[in-house]
């Protein structure tokens, strides 16, 4: 007989476990629902933290100064061969040989956002940025070149 | 109870005129042959239309059961040329023919299922007077032709000569034969209760009220094994086992692509709508609006809503209850499907279908 | 620890026992003694040493001729751990030998063939000698130091598994002779469930033999997405090692980086701040949130119902949230560094994991109304898949999986770090070993981290979030080695340093590794419905088994 009654509970309680999952389904049902939009919420949801890395970029101040003086500690730092810092020297007004940057290169594609780089910089001369947006079709566009033609050393050498 | 809203019903006066007019002009012969196609194009295009329809409402449920939108990017906010959009990628797809399959049953395997579910979408009761196929064995009629698609299923499992396939089919079948049991169970409960076999009888022999409600709580036991037993039949969660994704990737339409997957697609979706359909007819009274004793004035408003709405409406109330129970639960595994098929289901349909006949014979039933 | 000393010098008659001390204390026990050692001390009454807990080749460089495994052993009983070491004779095919332990302990099956396709170490007895993540006709070994590079050519061809192995035996007259062990018969019906497959959780492929949906045998073809992780490290500076970590097992992210520059602090002997150790803990805890999370989505979508799936993701998308605002990223953290952490807790961390934590414990409920107490989950569950506590230590089934068979293995509370020795929690063990108690020991877990986080969170000390570590950081000669209780088990971290800026060798102890190689022995008899949900439950990530 008592294999009888746990067949009839077998019933009830297999019963009743669904219908309690169709009641949390049903009540998630008439919530307000969670996604987010993304091309329509660029300029209103959408969140990207302060933080999040996207992209390396050089820090420029208001004229236009970078602050890098070509030292290639982030090169020896990035453990993808990601950073390409192209150099030379040249004399300054006291004839002590200086280095200056020439051409700072950076795969993106290559790069897994380590921030060693970052970490590595003397003079806070690079930073991730914000930009996530950057999909392109072809592999060449995303060796990007940090530097700006015609930017100079900043005056103070550091920000 | 009043029952003159059913002439006033009626298509039957329509049809009939056509059917005269069209003699007038032309030999009886070739005058049904002209009706026979337009009917079987028109069964076609609202095939194709109802499956568009329920897709999209199946993304959207499950979108809002998932706490997300759903479909809402093409055709506006609504999502609404999503699934026109995705028929024509799927009719633009190539139909890839396997080198080791047999070739034969491999392509006849999606034109079976379809088939079955086209022939068993024609019987459906849209309203009075409108109803394609009108057997005196209705319902039988129903049971047996929607019984073909297994053998699609099997087929195409079989000729795939793939691994997943074969063990999905194998368990399609063994489900559905055993499904079919307490469906049919269940379907003669209601014969039993409206005494005829034939579907527009059954829907008219619900206008003094609906079955679900006649019945007693034996009917309403007997409609929710029936929705049980239906969603086995249609192959929908929990009851997806022969597809189950999770374990054979697709089941036995792994390996079928373009329009041939397509017509799996359509069929699964379409035979959701039949059993749904079917459901409506047996239990919640077909085209009958819904009345309430003594409310006279409440009862003529009622019939001014025309029968298909009713019975789009009541179908779809249906769909929405099965697509609330696949969106719910997790699969079943193979034993555990035939053991409440067995165990619980057959049991419970024999003593409901007795009680039925009991209440039936004493005149227990409103 | 003396005494066992003793204990074991008593049982190697041939060579003795040596003990070496720079770093961790190892104990070199001869080849020939090695067997009888492992055998005694699996088998000790007072405190038996029957979880190893990794197995590690290392390559001692080709001027000295010799190749090195070290046996990490612990007792499950007493929580002891104990390091072996044992040098083969020669490097070439002849003399790069060693005696199996696959009999005593069966983790030593998948790890002995490890060693085998990355240093080329043959055990001798071992019952299934093939390559475990490189191609079957790879050339060369990659760890070995004298490895060239470009020896193998880019092989684009599908490779055919064979249905046999090798195994060696050791002839009383010193040569090797090998026999074959079948893995298939040619009438079994072999179904690959992988390398691409809904429910693997990443490109795993296990051959399984079917009968019917029964279950018969299932043997994992592992490095799908071998990345050599390991040889990389041998060229990558300490800070530059950290950055793989994350791109291991990315549910443990944090965890991982914790124990490497745990290890890494100890071997330069860093100390941190209290802040750090409390940041880390935190962040270590809502990361195992966050996994056990995705573990409850994936577990609840193999077996078929997607619904609960968004549940979990729901949640852990507000994680992922906190985490991105301190850390920068959402799956690749790069949190933790030598001495600290990267930057300090965002302004608003405290506040938004309080509020995250209120909100969880508020709608947990639905989690388990929709797929914990539902009854098709349960039956699915209940009695499946079940794992003995002996198989489980054997089979060095760390984490979760472990402490559902009633082997209470939490690094946490047996080998504390951070704080977890300060703070009270509780170790979810559970003792019917089947997918429902794997399941739970999950669910109960996340109530337990929050508990953990909400002792925490508001006493976080002010302090330094970093000191400063010298930029080319040497770490003293010697073996080191740091565990940590990640997401899905004991994640360890084992580094040799020749006093160099870069490792000599640096190992990951693998949680899911122990666990693909449990699936054989678990999913036996079951249905293949029953192997994605054991599958499922043992809750393993890809990238961390290949490495």
């Amino acid at each position: 007989m008592s294999k009888f009654t746990e067949y009839i509970k077998g019933y009830w309680n297999g019963t009743g476990t669904l219908l309690v999952g169709l009641r949390t389904s049903m009540r998630v049902f008439l919530r307000k629902k969670v996604t987010e939009q993304y091309p329509e919420n660029r300029h209103t949801t959408l969140h990207i933290p302060e933080r999040h890395r996207a992209t390396l970029e050089m820090v420029y101040d208001e004229e236009g100064h970078h602050h890098c003086i070509a030292c290639g500690l982030c090169q020896m730092a990035c453990p993808n061969g990601t950073i390409r810092v192209t150099s030379a020297t040249k004399e300054d007004a006291e004839g002590k040989k200086k280095k200056y940057l020439v051409k700072y290169e950076y795969d993106l594609g290559s790069c897994m956002f380590c921030q060693l780089c970052v970490n590595a910089c003397p003079h806070g001369a690079i930073r991730f940025s914000n930009h996530f947006e950057n999909a392109v079709f072809e592999r060449e566009k995303l060796l990007l070149t940090l530097s700006r033609e015609g930017s100079v050393l900043a005056a103070s050498g550091s920000k | 109870m009043n029952q003159a809203f059913l002439d006033y019903y009626s298509l039957e006066p329509l049809t009939g005129w056509i059917h005269r007019t069209l003699c007038g002009v032309m030999p009886e012969d070739w005058a049904v042959f002209l009706e026979g196609l337009v009917i079987g194009v028109v069964i076609l295009l609202a095939y194709a239309l109802l499956a568009v329809v329920l897709i999209y409402m199946e993304r959207r449920v499950c979108g809002a059961f998932q706490c997300r939108i759903g479909p809402n990017r093409v055709g506006g906010r609504g999502g609404l040329l999503q699934v026109p959009a995705d028929v024509l990628k799927i009719l633009t797809k190539e139909i890839i023919r396997l080198k080791k399959s047999d070739h034969l049953l491999y392509e006849l395997a999606p034109y079976l299922v379809i088939l079955a579910s086209v022939v068993s979408f024609s019987c459906l009761p849209w309203h009075k007077g409108a109803q394609v196929l009108d057997l005196e064995i209705g319902v039988f009629f129903v049971l047996a032709a929607s019984s073909i698609g297994v053998l699609g299923i099997l087929l195409a499992g079989w000729s795939s000569n793939s691994k997943y396939t074969l063990i999905g089919a194998v368990r399609s079948g063994a489900m559905i034969i055993s499904y079919e049991l307490s469906l049919g169970i269940t379907v003669l409960t209601m014969v039993v209760l409206s005494g005829t076999m034939s579907i527009s009888g059954i829907v008219e022999s619900q206008a003094g009220g609906w079955n679900i409600f006649r019945g007693h709580i034996v009917a309403v036991v007997a409609f929710i094994i029936y929705l049980i037993a239906g969603n086995a039949e249609a192959n929908r969660g929990p009851f997806d086992l022969a597809e189950a994704e999770q374990e054979l990737t697709a089941g036995y339409h792994t390996e079928y692509s373009g329009m041939h997957f397509g017509f799996f697609y359509l069929a699964e979706y379409l035979n959701l709508f039949i059993t749904a359909g079917i459901a409506t007819t047996l239990f919640l009274g077909g085209w009958m609006p819904f009345h309430v004793a003594g409310l006279d004035g409440f009862n003529a408003v009622m019939d001014y809503i025309p029968g298909i709405v009713w019975f789009l409406g009541k179908t779809f109330f249906v769909v929405f209850l099965l697509m609330w129970i696949r969106w719910t639960f997790p699969r079943l595994r193979i034993d555990q499907v035939l053991t409440l098929e067995w165990k619980y289901l057959m049991p419970l349909s024999l003593l409901v279908m007795m009680v039925m006949t009991v209440f039936k014979v004493f005149g227990l039933v409103f | 620890m003396m005494e066992m000393e003793e204990k074991i010098k008593q049982w190697c008659p041939a060579g003795g026992l040596r003990v070496e001390e720079s770093g961790e204390r190892v104990l070199v026990v001869m080849a020939d003694d090695l067997e009888n050692v492992c055998r005694r001390l699996h088998d000790d009454t007072e405190e038996p040493m029957d979880y190893l807990r990794d197995l590690v080749g290392v390559d001692n460089g080709p001027e000295t001729g010799t190749l090195s495994v070290f046996y990490q052993l612990e007792s499950a009983r007493t929580g002891r751990r104990l390091m072996l070491r044992c040098d083969t004779r020669g490097r070439d095919a002849e003399g790069a030998l060693l005696p199996t332990v696959s009999g005593i302990w069966h983790t030593a099956e998948i790890k002995e063939r490890e060693a085998w396709d990355l240093l080329g170490i043959r055990f001798v007895g071992h019952p299934d000698m093939r390559r475990l993540y490189l191609r079957e006709n790879w050339n060369g070994h990659p760890l070995r130091k004298d490895y060239d590079m470009n020896s193998n050519v880019l092989d684009l061809e599908a490779e055919t598994n064979a249905d046999v192995t090798e195994e060696f035996d050791l002839m009383a007259d010193g040569t090797l002779r090998g026999h074959e062990n079948v893995v298939f018969n040619p009438d079994d019906f072999v179904v690959n469930i992988g390398p691409q497959h809904p429910s693997t959780h990443g490109v795993l492929r296990m051959r399984t033999a079917l009968d019917g949906e029964m279950v018969k045998k299932i043997d994992p073809v592992l490095g799908y997405i071998h990345r050599g992780i390991e040889k990389m490290n041998e060229r990558l500076t300490y800070p530059q090692t950290l950055a793989l970590t994350d791109r291991l097992d990315y549910l443990s992210a944090h965890q991982n980086r914790h124990a490497l520059c745990m290890c890494i602090e100890q071997a330069a002997g860093i100390e941190v701040s209290r802040r750090v150790q409390f940041i880390r803990t935190i962040m270590d805890e809502l990361q195992r949130i966050d996994s056990h999370l995705l573990f409850y989505s994936c577990l609840a979508m193999d077996m078929g119902a997607l619904t609960p799936f968004f549940y979990g993701f729901r949640e852990r998308e507000m994680i992922l949230d906190i985490f991105e605002e301190t850390t920068g990223g959402r799956l690749i953290q790069n949190y933790n560094v030598i001495g600290g952490v990267q930057a300090d807790i965002h302004p608003g961390f405290v506040s938004s994991v309080k509020k995250f934590i209120t909100h969880l414990r508020g709608i947990i409920h639905e989690y388990h109304e929709i797929f914990t107490g539902n009854v098709i989950a349960r039956t699915r569950l209940q009695g499946v898949g079940v794992l003995s506590r002996e198989d489980a230590i054997s089979l060095g089934a760390t984490g979760g999986t472990g402490r559902a068979s009633g082997w209470a293995n939490d690094v946490r509370k047996h080998h504390p770090y951070a704080l977890y020795g300060e703070v009270d929690f509780r170790e979810i063990v559970y003792t019917e070993g089947d997918s429902f108690a794997r399941y739970m020991v999950r669910m109960d877990e996340i109530m337990e981290s929050c508990h953990i986080i909400e002792q925490l969170i508001d006493n976080i000390p002010e302090g330094e979030f970093r000191v400063k570590v010298r930029p080319v950081l040497k770490l003293p000669e010697g073996v080191y080695t740091a565990s940590v209780e990640a997401s899905r088990g004991e994640f360890g971290v084992f580094l040799v340093s020749r006093g160099d800026k870069v490792p000599y060798r640096l190992h990951y102890r693998s949680t899911g590794l122990p666990l693909v190689h449990a699936m054989d022995t678990v999913c036996r008899g079951g249905k293949i419905a029953d192997l994605i949900a054991i599958g499922g439950t043992l809750d393993f990530v890809i990238p961390d088994i290949d490495r």
